[in-house]
């Protein structure tokens, strides 16, 4: 297999509303962005030199098109050249960075554009005269049509089941625990310029936001954003002709699908996928799921909601099962604690573009161990990162990419 | 000059007569009998609720089987804020639960009197009460707790299952 570098990365500010573009326009700004990116890197390239490209697009219904990949592959300029969609629910930006990896990684392409796009607010719900509730609907028929839709399952009841059931299990995570997280990635994103929820607030904020599925309250969520996302793939042999100053390696992806009836499952209270993909990518990086903490500087967590966040500490190995909500009380995922997690936000602070997201946090996470990150740039000493995407009906899909900079290799 | 957006209304509505294929017998039980139907897998024995004609683990057919009309809550949430299909019906409370003597656990409706976290907790014993007027879908039924069933079943709306 080939080796397979980013060097580019092209975010574009997370929003509540573009009125002034569509999700092909905002997919031509996230393009033109990670193509400046590696031109910065002094790649030289322009959007003619890609040779294929892997779209990240979760929903049809809110683009209120089916196969929306292929209007973006026109306005991005990328025609008569092959284009493949993913879609994976909430984890679609992890899975698409794992699936352009493969496009390059097996020698199909030497230069691969990884974009994500979603813009959900065009959706408007008539009877409250408001968005929010449409875009839960349209985010509602991805789970089962027969037997759980009818029953007002939703992304929020979907994840705190889980929780709940951790919960149960384990007495962890607590609601304070939980509004923890969203203290510190609200926190988080007030130094990221493209984050769309920088906010300063306290525990006793979150307890006192409004609930939205018992015990997850309204600072709990993530909110729905817009926004584009991409990241250009090189093999080892482009990045060596481009003359790329600081590529940054992905060395291990890792995807899981567990059962998506969280009524099938062994225990309720665990993300399998979390689990089997983390330790998929950790090997093929030639990590340690027992010693993770210590081998990374940093993680771009999927923190949909908080609870979940916490779930996926002890998911992805940094903290034995049961003991995440004990990690953030000891400040574990701070900024400045031992593992930082979400340095940018992650989806609370900045927002969930579903197709854009998991590609931001992989190029977030990317630009940290590249020390581009900015004002929220955490210490990197080993040069290795975690990005996490996870989605789906009961969160059944999961990716993990690992990547490491030109000194840890 | 100010930008100035142009924003079009618009709706996506299909029409479907959806066939439910091998799980039919499912419906067309609880539709007209009051029945709640499982699976069992004819070679590991493991019961499938939602039904499944097949199982999933190995490869063999499965059969239907009657289930139990009581159960357990394994894990549930209320609901205070949701999609526009449902904002009208909020709270409501949702629940995985396992029928007795089933190997997998099933989302439903819970509805109470008093619909506070610890009436529809984990561990929670319930029990289906039907609509009378059912049309084969799964809001047909819906589960309330046990000791609240006798005070669902008198509704002029309700009944007790088969059971």
């Amino acid at each position: 297999m080939e080796k397979v570098a980013i060097i580019g990365i092209g975010i574009t500010p997370f929003k509540a509303r573009y009125l002034d573009k569509t999700y092909f326009e905002l997919a031509y700004d996230a393009t033109k962005l990670a193509l400046e990116d590696a031109n910065k890197q002094g790649a030289e390239i322009a959007h003619n030199d890609l040779q294929s490209t892997v779209y990240g697009i979760y929903n049809e219904l809110f683009e209120r098109q089916f196969m929306p990949d292929i209007f973006i592959n026109s306005y991005i300029g990328m025609i008569n050249k092959p284009g493949t969609r993913i879609a994976t629910g909430g984890a679609t930006g992890g899975y698409t960075v794992r699936m352009a990896y493969a496009e390059v990684a097996s020698g199909l392409s030497d230069l691969c554009l990884c974009l994500g796009v979603e813009k959900c607010n065009d959706c408007y719900d008539v009877q409250t005269g408001t968005t929010t509730p449409e875009v839960l609907n349209a985010i509602a028929y991805s789970a089962d049509m027969t037997y759980e839709y009818p029953m007002g399952m939703m992304a929020a009841s979907s994840y705190v089941s889980m929780v709940n059931a951790h919960f149960e299990e384990f007495g962890n995570p607590t609601e304070e625990q939980m509004a923890l997280v969203s203290v510190k990635n609200h926190g988080n994103a007030i130094n990221n310029p493209k984050a769309q929820s920088p906010m300063r607030i306290t525990v006793e904020d979150v307890m006192n936001s409004r609930i939205i599925c018992y015990p997850f309250k309204m600072l709990d969520c993530c909110l729905y954003s817009e926004a584009s996302a991409a990241l250009i793939l090189a093999n080892e042999e482009k990045v060596k002709e481009l003359k790329v100053e600081n590529p940054i390696w992905i060395s291990g992806v890792g995807a899981a699908n567990t059962d998506c009836f969280i009524g099938n499952r062994e225990d309720m209270g665990r993300l399998y996928s979390n689990i089997y993909a983390a330790k998929v990518a950790y090997k093929m990086a030639g990590l340690d799921y027992d010693k993770i903490k210590e081998q990374i500087d940093v993680a771009e967590l999927h923190d949909a909601f908080s609870g979940q966040e916490v779930i996926s500490y002890e998911e992805l190995g940094f903290v034995p099962f049961g003991e995440g909500g004990k990690w953030i009380e000891e400040g574990g995922p701070m900024i400045d604690g031992e593992l930082p997690c979400c340095p940018c936000g992650g989806l609370i602070g900045c927002g969930h573009a579903v197709g854009a997201t998991g590609i931001m946090s992989t190029g977030e996470a990317a630009l940290q161990i590249r020390g581009d990150a900015g004002k929220h740039q955490v210490k990197i000493e080993k040069g290795r990162a975690v990005a996490h995407s996870i989605g789906g009906p009961g969160a059944a899909y999961a990716a993990i990419i690992i990547m490491e900079n030109e000194e840890a290799r | 000059m100010e930008f100035q957006a142009h924003q079009i209304k618009d709706i996506i509505k299909i029409n479907y007569r959806y066939t439910m294929g091998g799980q039919s017998k499912f419906f067309i039980e609880l539709m007209n009998n009051k029945k709640l139907l499982g699976t069992k897998c004819t070679k590991c024995g493991k019961t499938w609720m939602p039904p499944r004609i097949n199982c999933s683990e190995c490869y063999e057919p499965a059969e239907w089987i009657e289930m139990k009309q009581t159960g357990t809550i394994d894990i549930s949430t209320i609901v205070w804020y949701t999609t526009s299909a449902f904002i009208k019906a909020i709270p409501y409370a949702i629940g995985f639960i396992r029928l007795d003597g089933a190997d997998t656990s099933m989302l439903q409706g819970i509805f109470s009197e008093s619909l506070i976290p610890s009436k529809v907790k984990k561990g929670k014993k319930v029990r289906a009460v039907f609509q009378k007027e059912r049309e084969g879908k799964m809001t047909d039924f819906f589960f309330v707790p046990e000791d609240e069933y006798e005070s669902w079943i008198i509704k002029s709306e309700y009944e007790g299952g088969s059971e």
